[in-house]
């Protein structure tokens, strides 16, 4: 890859990533919200969450993989009981990651 | 005769800050412990791709976007268009502004250079960890620099290794990398479920998301998804 490609494409990420990310706070952090519009942000971290787990463990690599031979659906359920038993992130990605591989192994 | 005085409020001041730091890079030490070898995996794609070691650590380190990374990389050396792989991770990358705009309210204190440095390193952990303790009424910008800080260096330092390693690796999916960040999301998502609300929030936006994954490309179900499910559950009074 051609230099002139590759650093454009960092640079260019670079700035996109960062106007994203800082446009909503620079606008509306000064800003008084009205009760409303903090109910809705309230509610937009389960959300976007939820959704991204929901697709990352239905839709892996963007195709649907259903029960009984899907190790990244089943292994999110250890994982979900040990960090809401533990509260332990370490703990969850650990024991998430050895019942992914033990599945994906037993799975074939 | 004058001995040097220490300022008191100088004296008070430095070690709080230093110790929010140290309390924020605790909170974010699981984050730097998934990004590390995620990163890994980003150095190894993206040497693979044509990068150099150079180019991939500095990459992760100016853009910090774990998949918009991936997939900026994958479409530039697929398609040798650079306006396409940036579109690409742009809209990879669009559930920030939700993030960002959720996170606002939060830094109408703060001075514009740290907003911007918090900015750069809002990933999806950091925002997550940094919202659940602004919620207990503890996050404060010296603390949440401490969690993107930690984060950035994990995943940079990832990076690197992963880039420098090269194919000595070997594939790192066979470290079982594919479930690190799935595994990291999941437990994020169990820790905002915390009243009944948020759990019929979460279940609403989930279902959006499939639904909508068979028409709508790249993230564009979750963002979608999930102000959608936000906005029912505005609406619906409990």
């Amino acid at each position: 890859m051609s230099p002139t490609l590759a650093w454009g494409l960092i640079l260019g990420m670079a700035v996109t990533n960062t106007v994203i990310r800082l446009v909503p706070i620079a606008a509306i952090s000064r800003l008084e919200l009205p009760d409303v519009v903090h109910l809705w942000l309230g509610y937009i971290p389960v959300t976007v969450m939820a959704a991204i787990v929901a697709t990352q463990v239905l839709r892996p690599g963007g195709q649907w993989m259903l029960v009984p031979d899907n190790p990244y659906l089943l292994a999110s359920v250890p994982t979900a009981v040990v960090y809401h038993f533990t509260r332990s992130f370490f703990g969850a990605i650990v024991v998430g990651i050895l019942s992914f591989l033990a599945l994906r192994y037993l799975l074939g | 005769m004058l001995t040097r005085m220490p300022l008191p409020h100088a004296a008070d001041l430095t070690p709080t800050r230093r110790s929010l730091l140290l309390r924020g890079a605790k909170l974010g030490l699981p984050i730097f412990l998934v990004y590390m070898p995620v990163g890994a995996a980003f150095g190894l794609a993206a040497t693979s791709a044509g990068f150099t070691f150079v180019q991939a650590t500095a990459c992760s380190a100016l853009v910090l976007a774990g998949a918009g990374q991936f997939i900026g990389v994958a479409a530039l050396a697929g398609s040798g268009n650079l306006a396409a792989a940036l579109v690409a991770t742009g809209v990879v990358n669009l559930r920030y502004l939700l993030f960002s705009a959720t996170l606002a309210p939060h830094l109408r204190d703060v001075p514009r250079w740290h907003q911007v440095l918090l900015a750069h390193t809002l990933t999806d952990e950091t925002f997550a960890v940094n919202i659940a303790d602004a919620r207990e009424g503890r996050a404060e910008r010296f603390s949440m620099t401490g969690v993107g800080l930690i984060s950035w260096i994990g995943w940079t330092l990832g990076t690197a290794l992963g880039a420098a390693a090269g194919s000595a690796i070997g594939d790192p999916s066979k470290w079982g990398v594919d479930f690190a960040m799935p595994a990291m999301f999941i437990a994020l998502l169990v820790g905002q479920v915390t009243r009944r609300r948020e759990f019929v929030a979460g279940a609403l936006a989930a279902v959006m998301a499939l639904a909508l994954s068979a028409w709508l490309p790249g993230q564009w179900p979750v963002v979608v998804g999930a102000i959608t499910a936000a906005t029912v559950m505005t609406a619906v009074p409990s």
